[in-house]
């Protein structure tokens, strides 16, 4: 992460961060990319080993009818 | 007669425009293709119908306020009191990211985009937030970044974090910021551990980092038009939404909200007061009030258990965050609390201060409702009583007020570090002041205390 900050340390100027923005996303993006796919090819493996037992089912987060019930409550 | 509204002027997709007192939009030819797919992919009827984006009908062509680029006019449903990013607690705040991540979301699983992601997109209607503007979603193209990273990041990323993390009275640079906290601000800002958080380090911290890197550069133009699959994008998305949702802030004990558990009630008086508001209130009869220094909301409930949309303004976020939390819990329609300073409240913002309006352009409302808060406006900040008549007869036509003398103990405490300088804070000077903007319609004592609750109507 250190290396990445200095990478991208520079001076600071007047601010069109439109193409800072989006260079920035391309590499985030990459990497959590590269982390997915990672995710399905052990699952395939898991899955390949573990036919039998049943899928984990995963819930969506983002359930559109839903914002954030659970945490509100402090 | 038809105005525009100067909210939506940028946008060369559409605009609103008001005609006969209601809101309309128009939607330009330029935006004719999202449109359509908007509405023939299926994603405007999921999202209205779970009521996250706000509903519309097409109407007569003919109203169009400029027919050569008019496409379509479209009715939303209308909306009551606009409230803006710096107004919301922290919890408001976070669902109105959470939602507007879930739209950005769904949209892509249907073939478009979200290309606008501001925070002035959201409303809060019936108690939850809904996405307002139709014209923000565009068709996504195969490969193609997310165009409203930067500004979501700005809008809402930064000031959840800096209130978060920092302080939660970061909130106000919302207001001095009306395009989002930059990011290199936030990024200043921010303690040094948050750059151990992988989200706020890398959509912060190097974002920041990265938009100082390329500013005062030629970028070419295959440098930015990178290809981003639309895996990546949702993953992108899902970390932005983990990122939001770690974010929370501890409970907040601000003055006051243990208010109602220490204070000059008994069970019995406070019922008593609770019994009198509500009498007044059915007087009056009012379509909308605003509730001044509403704490949790305990009496603005009065009105808005009777179906009457209320605002129920407070300075603090703490009490505020507490009433969120009992309008979600109860799933409450007509309630909507909002932070707001009475002694600065909201101005007007934006381009010819036309974007935003201050909090008195959003009145006036039927009722205002001042209960134990006249205290606070003429002894703790110095402000006479007339100046406070004059103001409150400003926000609406009936005014109901709790007058809280020097012998009450809430008023002792604040006169205790002070020069008494108010020889005219007594209940004879209070009827001259507001006598000037109001007719004293009724006044009762409010039982268990030395204070009288009166019903005021604007002269």
């Amino acid at each position: 992460m250190n290396q990445l900050f200095n990478i991208l340390s520079a001076q600071r100027e007047y601010l069109d961060p439109g193409s800072g923005s989006m260079i920035i996303q391309m590499v985030i993006a990459a990497v959590l990319g590269l982390g997915v796919a990672i995710r399905v090819f052990w699952k395939n493996i898991k899955g390949f080993f573990n036919r039998n037992k049943q899928a984990e089912i995963e819930l969506d987060p983002t359930a559109i009818d839903e914002t954030d019930e659970s945490e509100t409550r402090e | 007669m038809q105005e525009n509204v100067r909210a939506s002027f940028r946008d060369p997709s559409g605009f609103m425009f008001k005609h006969k007192g209601v809101f309309y939009r128009q939607i330009n030819q330029a935006y004719k293709d999202d449109y359509d797919l908007l509405m023939s992919s299926g994603l405007y009827e999921q999202l209205s119908k779970s009521k996250t984006l706000l509903a519309h009908e097409e109407q007569d062509l003919a109203l169009a306020p400029k027919p050569e680029a008019a496409y379509k006019v479209i009715k939303p449903r209308q909306l009551g009191f606009i409230s803006y990013p710096y107004e919301w607690c922290f919890n408001q705040y976070k669902d109105a990211a959470i939602l507007t991540l879930a739209i950005a979301r769904r949209a892509l699983e249907f073939g478009m985009s979200l290309k606008d992601a501001s925070a002035y997109n959201i409303q809060f209607l019936e108690g939850r937030p809904v996405f307002i503007d139709t014209l923000s979603f565009e068709r996504y193209q195969e490969g193609s970044p997310w165009v409203a990273y930067r500004q979501f990041c700005q809008h809402f990323l930064a000031p959840l974090a800096l209130m978060a993390k920092k302080d939660i009275r970061l909130l106000g640079l919302m207001r001095q910021y009306i395009d989002g906290i930059p990011l290199d601000l936030a990024a200043a800002l921010l303690p040094g551990s948050t750059k151990m958080n992988f989200g706020l380090a890398s959509h912060i911290h190097l974002h920041a980092r990265s938009q100082q890197k390329y500013a005062d550069r030629e970028v070419s133009q295959s440098e930015v038009k990178g290809k981003i699959s639309k895996e990546a994008q949702l993953a992108l998305l899902d970390s932005l939404l983990n990122t939001v949702r770690g974010l929370k802030v501890k409970t907040i004990t601000t003055e006051w909200a243990d208010y109602y558990q220490d204070n000059n009630y008994t069970q019995s008086s406070f019922e008593a007061k609770r019994a009198l508001v509500s009498d007044f209130i059915r007087q009056v009869n009012p379509k909308t009030v605003w509730d001044l220094g509403a704490n949790t909301g305990e009496f603005s409930r009065c009105a808005s258990d009777l179906d009457i949309p209320t605002v129920a303004f407070d300075i603090d976020p703490g009490a505020v965050q507490q009433n969120y939390a009992v309008v979600k819990e109860g799933k409450e329609k007509f309630m909507l609390p909002l932070v707001m300073d009475l002694t600065n409240p909201s101005p007007a913002i934006g381009w010819h201060n036309e974007e935003r309006d201050s909090m008195r352009e959003r009145g006036p409302v039927d009722l205002v409702m001042a209960l134990a808060l006249i205290h606070h406006m003429a002894i703790a900040n110095n402000v006479p009583l007339r100046e406070v008549a004059r103001s409150f007869a400003d926000f609406g036509e009936y005014l109901i007020i709790e007058f809280v003398p020097k012998q009450d103990s809430q008023v002792e405490r604040l006169l205790s570090s002070r020069l008494d300088i108010f020889p005219d804070y007594n209940p004879e000077g209070f009827r001259q002041a507001f006598s000037e903007y109001y007719s004293i319609l009724d006044e009762k004592p409010v039982q268990g205390s030395a204070r009288t609750m009166y019903l005021l109507k604007r002269k």
